[in-house]
């Protein structure tokens, strides 16, 4: 499972005194190049550091088991795994106001650095639909996703509750601050998976994040729930004709941890600094349609280096996307699994 | 008119914040104890914890407030609203600040144990008393308490509902219960002030928000007005129970903190079953408003229990107010009109959601005798000109049934308990408020029952008086003398006659005013209503003189400008 890249991006810079060796982890694919590109090849030539480039399969224990013998620094992290492993004890305690200055703290959005963890980007799950399938009027909302009768068609939907259950209560006109409390209780559920029901007949499951942006591609569904990251990459790289409805988008944070056990603790504390700063976030952003999570970083964000696209547009908690968008609660959602779990396959085995 | 707005916008902002202060308190409380949905869930895993915590919790946390009232707070009861009102009204200061802060704590104690209880009777009380400061100040303003009071009031509910006009209209409608320019002024700068802390400061959430299509078929006006006369019944039930349970749980239990405990007991108990009972139910009001969340026996239990839970809860002494129930109860009594209507006799209707707000606001109504209010709350809450409209037919119709058979509100009902009687109007209750005894006339003529009539005349002539009065030895009036009459062999008693109109001790000026038409004669006795000993008289004159000075305070006070 354990892939390693090795890249000694700076090999042609005089190394600075001080330079260290720091190993940064994340997740591979588009979304690792687009960050070596925009984030770690300007921090190595600024500090002079020799930057390594794991990968890993995001979950704390990975951390746990791997992290001290392969010499882990700093890791790209899940916001609700980055919470367990903080109290846990695997992670480095940051001491924000030690990285940031005030105004700095207060330009974070949706929420600013907490003990152990730096926000650096936003995705999301959203609803996206192939242009052929509806010529005339096009969907505009959740609620349109549940609609078969105006808007008939095969739906891709994960198969699991994540995600849908928070869409089936959205449709049935829950405010979105409201509903992961209404979905903790058993009514709430309840209604989720009447609302479900509602298109049970028309559902295709898919299991790999990749597969309902090729549904889509290849019309074998009408519209897709899926990653705002995926449906941009079909749609620009591949022609696909694919567009997202933003509207309840569920947001969520990706962050930067430095581990307990990192022996480069200041070095890696500078990296998080370096990628937290709006001009890091601005240009992750211009090459992967995942948000800054500064305010300030808006502001800088230009067009794909490759396809020319404007990515503002494209990004998940862009200011100017109307529509519900809600933040995925990490917390609620570690805590629940099981139960969701239970629930969703109960739902599935009730008669199909 | 710069004293009167410094002190509206302080007022509000320190009224506004303690009250997000409180909400705030009353969440984390909820999370930690495993009251709120959203942290029950998330241990779902350990069912036995959940348990536990949902009948300890409201138990402890009642033993808790019941304690807590007992041996810290002077007052030893919970304050509400018409401890406000009276202290407006009769421009009284507050009962102490010690008993206020205590009723708030054990507020935040009961609402974050899960007791069936509201949070907005506490936030009024809480921004009563950052009015009651004024009370202290002396700023040469006429009435500046009662206007302050009513200032922080105003801001507490239109932080509560993100509602500034019903904020105004609430501090009017039921603490001021008059509208001069000199306190609406002041309140409406309150209000807003506690709006823009809320609403644009902390950005906080409305309570709920409602996607409406509007009314679809005319006869709906007519279906409301009848489910608002549906909910006036409940609503009558609800305070009656509620005023019943208290003194018969405090003649069944003696110690206080083991009624609350046992309340609390019972909640507990009930939510093992039907968890929706538990605190301030906001995940149950936003149901309410989805078609078809509640079956309906569900709706019928859920109707009940709440009712006979809330009453169990205030009547028992925890710390807590009857409105947000109330539009809990309500919502589900709109929801069981609507679930009957649409399921049964099958006909078509515009959704459950307008009669669930319609019933919420009607409950309300008639609960806290504030219709202006609830059509408001409606209004700024949904934003929506078709359902206030649903929802003010019938909160008119569930107020007007509800005063003439119960009361203007439980507020009310509960002052009359307490000899403030606010059923005949704003006067009456004041003049109510004013004893006879407090006039007493110094030299009024008395005798001796052996005094000779000669010797009473003569000093009677010379104080200028018609009558006299004649006591025994003890003390108590045997009669009324008046000089002329027939011979008495000598004895004023032997010419004396009972008296015409006796007052008592507790005669209040209202009454007085009432019993003197017709009266003949300069001065009434005044005696005490046990044992009869006469304290002295009042003069006609004086009483009149009395009333026409209170008339024209009241006239003062509500025509009041800058």
């Amino acid at each position: 499972m354990r892939l390693c890249n090795v890249l000694l991006l700076c090999s042609l810079f005089a190394l600075p005194a001080a330079a260290e060796d720091l190993t940064i982890v994340s997740w591979g694919g588009a979304y690792e190049a687009a960050q070596r590109e925009a984030v770690i090849a300007p921090f190595v030539e600024e500090t002079g550091h020799d930057v390594t480039v794991d990968v890993y399969d995001g979950t704390w224990t990975a951390l746990a088991e791997h992290g001290a013998d392969q010499g882990w620094d700093v890791i790209d992290m899940l916001d609700d795994q980055a919470r367990v492993a903080c109290g846990r004890g695997l992670l480095l305690e940051l001491d924000p106001r030690s990285l940031f200055t005030s105004d700095a703290l207060a330009d974070f959005t949706p929420s600013g650095p907490t003990r152990c963890s730096v926000p650096q980007n936003a995705y999301a799950r959203v609803m996206a639909f192939d242009d052929r399938a509806f010529p005339g009027i096009k969907p505009t909302s959740i609620e349109d996703f549940f609609d078969t009768e105006r808007f008939p068609g095969p739906r891709a939907v994960q198969r699991s509750p994540d995600g849908i259950l928070e869409w089936a209560l959205l449709a049935e006109g829950v405010p979105p601050e409201q509903v992961y409390g209404l979905l903790s209780t058993d009514r709430g559920l309840k209604l989720a998976f009447r609302r479900l029901d509602s298109i049970r007949d028309d559902i295709i499951w898919w299991q790999d994040p990749a597969e309902p942006a090729a549904m889509l591609a290849d019309g074998r569904a009408a519209m897709a729930a899926g990653f705002n990251g995926r449906f941009f990459d079909m749609a620009h790289h591949r022609g696909a004709p694919i567009d997202i409805v933003w509207d309840g988008r569920i947001i969520g944070i990706e962050v930067w941890v430095i581990a307990a056990s990192s022996d480069a603790p200041e070095a890696a504390r500078a990296f998080v600094a370096h990628a937290s700063r709006p001009d890091s976030m601005a240009r992750l952003a211009t090459r992967i349609p995942y948000g800054p999570t500064r305010r300030s970083a808006f502001d800088r964000i230009a067009l794909n280096p490759a396809t020319g696209a404007p990515m503002r547009t494209y990004l998940p908690n862009a200011p100017q996307h109307g529509g519900r968008s809600l933040l995925q609660d990490s917390t609620w959602y570690a805590n629940t699994e099981d139960l969701r779990l239970r629930r969703f396959r109960a739902w599935l085995n009730e008669d199909g | 008119m710069l004293v009167l707005t410094g002190i509206a916008v302080i007022t509000g902002s320190a009224a506004s914040l303690a009250a997000l202060a409180l909400l705030e308190l009353v969440s984390i409380l909820n999370t930690i104890f495993l009251v709120a949905p959203k942290s029950r869930v998330q241990w779902e895993n350990t069912p036995g914890l959940v348990a536990a915590a949902t009948v300890l919790v409201p138990t402890v946390g009642g033993l808790l407030v019941g304690l807590i009232h007992r041996h810290l707070s002077p007052a030893g009861r919970p304050l509400a609203p018409p401890d406000v009102i009276e202290a407006v009204q009769f421009h009284k200061p507050l009962p102490d600040l010690r008993s206020g802060l205590i009723s708030t704590a054990t507020a935040a104690l009961s609402l974050g144990a899960g007791a069936s209880v509201g949070q907005y009777g506490p936030m009024v009380y809480l921004g009563a008393i950052f009015g009651n400061f004024a009370h202290r100040l002396r700023l040469g303003v006429p009435e500046i308490a009662s206007i302050a009071i009513s200032c922080g009031v105003a801001a507490a509910i239109s932080t509560a509902f993100n509602a500034p006009i019903a904020g105004v209209l609430f501090a009017h409608e039921v603490v001021l219960r008059h509208y001069a320019t000199r306190a609406f002024a002041p309140v409406t700068v309150a209000s807003v002030t506690g709006y823009v802390i809320a609403n644009v400061v902390f950005e906080r959430p409305a309570l709920f928000l409602v996607d409406f299509q509007g009314v679809e078929h005319g006869y709906e006006f007519a279906l409301v007005a009848v489910l608002g006369l549906c909910v006036a019944l409940a609503a009558i039930a609800f305070m009656r129970l509620l005023l019943e349970l208290g003194p018969w749980l405090t003649r069944h239990i003696k110690r206080p903190e083991l009624r609350t405990a046992s309340a609390g007991l019972a909640v507990g108990l009930t939510a093992l079953a039907l968890p929706d009972v538990l605190g301030i139910g906001t995940s149950t009001l936003r149901f309410a408003t989805i078609d078809g969340a509640f079956g309906l026996p569900e709706v019928i239990v859920l109707i009940l229990t709440k009712i006979v839970l809330t009453a169990l809860c205030i009547g028992a002494g925890f710390s807590g107010g009857a409105f947000s129930p109330s539009l809990l109860i309500g919502s589900l009594i709109g929801v069981f009109f609507w679930t009957l209507l649409s399921s049964v006799s099958g006909i078509p209707s515009s959704g459950a959601a307008i009669y669930a707000i319609s019933g919420m606001m009607a409950f309300a109504s008639a609960v806290i005798g504030a219709p202006l209010t609830c059509i408001l709350i409606v209004f700024e809450l949904t934003r929506n000109y078709d359902v206030t409209i649903a929802a003010m037919v019938a909160v008119v119709f569930s107020s007007l049934l509800s005063h003439r058979i119960f009361g203007r509100s439980l507020f009310d009902v509960q002052l009359s308990r307490r000899g403030i009687d606010f059923s005949l109007g704003r006067d009456h209750a004041h003049l109510a408020a004013l004893k006879v005894a407090d006039y007493l006339q110094p030299d009024v003529v008395t005798a001796a029952a052996a005094d000779t009539p000669e010797n009473v005349t003569a000093r009677l002539h010379q104080k200028g008086w018609r009558e006299a009065f004649v006591l025994d030895p003890a003390g108590r009036l045997l009669g009324v003398y008046t000089p002329g009459g027939p011979d008495g062999h000598g004895r004023v008693d032997g010419d004396s006659h009972p008296a015409k109109l006796i007052f008592h001790d507790d005669t209040d000026l209202a009454e007085a005013m009432e019993r003197l038409r017709g009266f003949v004669g300069d001065a009434v006795p005044v005696i005490s209503r046990d044992g009869g000993y006469y304290l002295g008289a009042v003069s006609e004159a004086d009483l009149v003189s009395a009333w026409l000075d209170e008339a024209a305070r009241l006239r003062k006070e509500e025509n009041a400008s800058v």
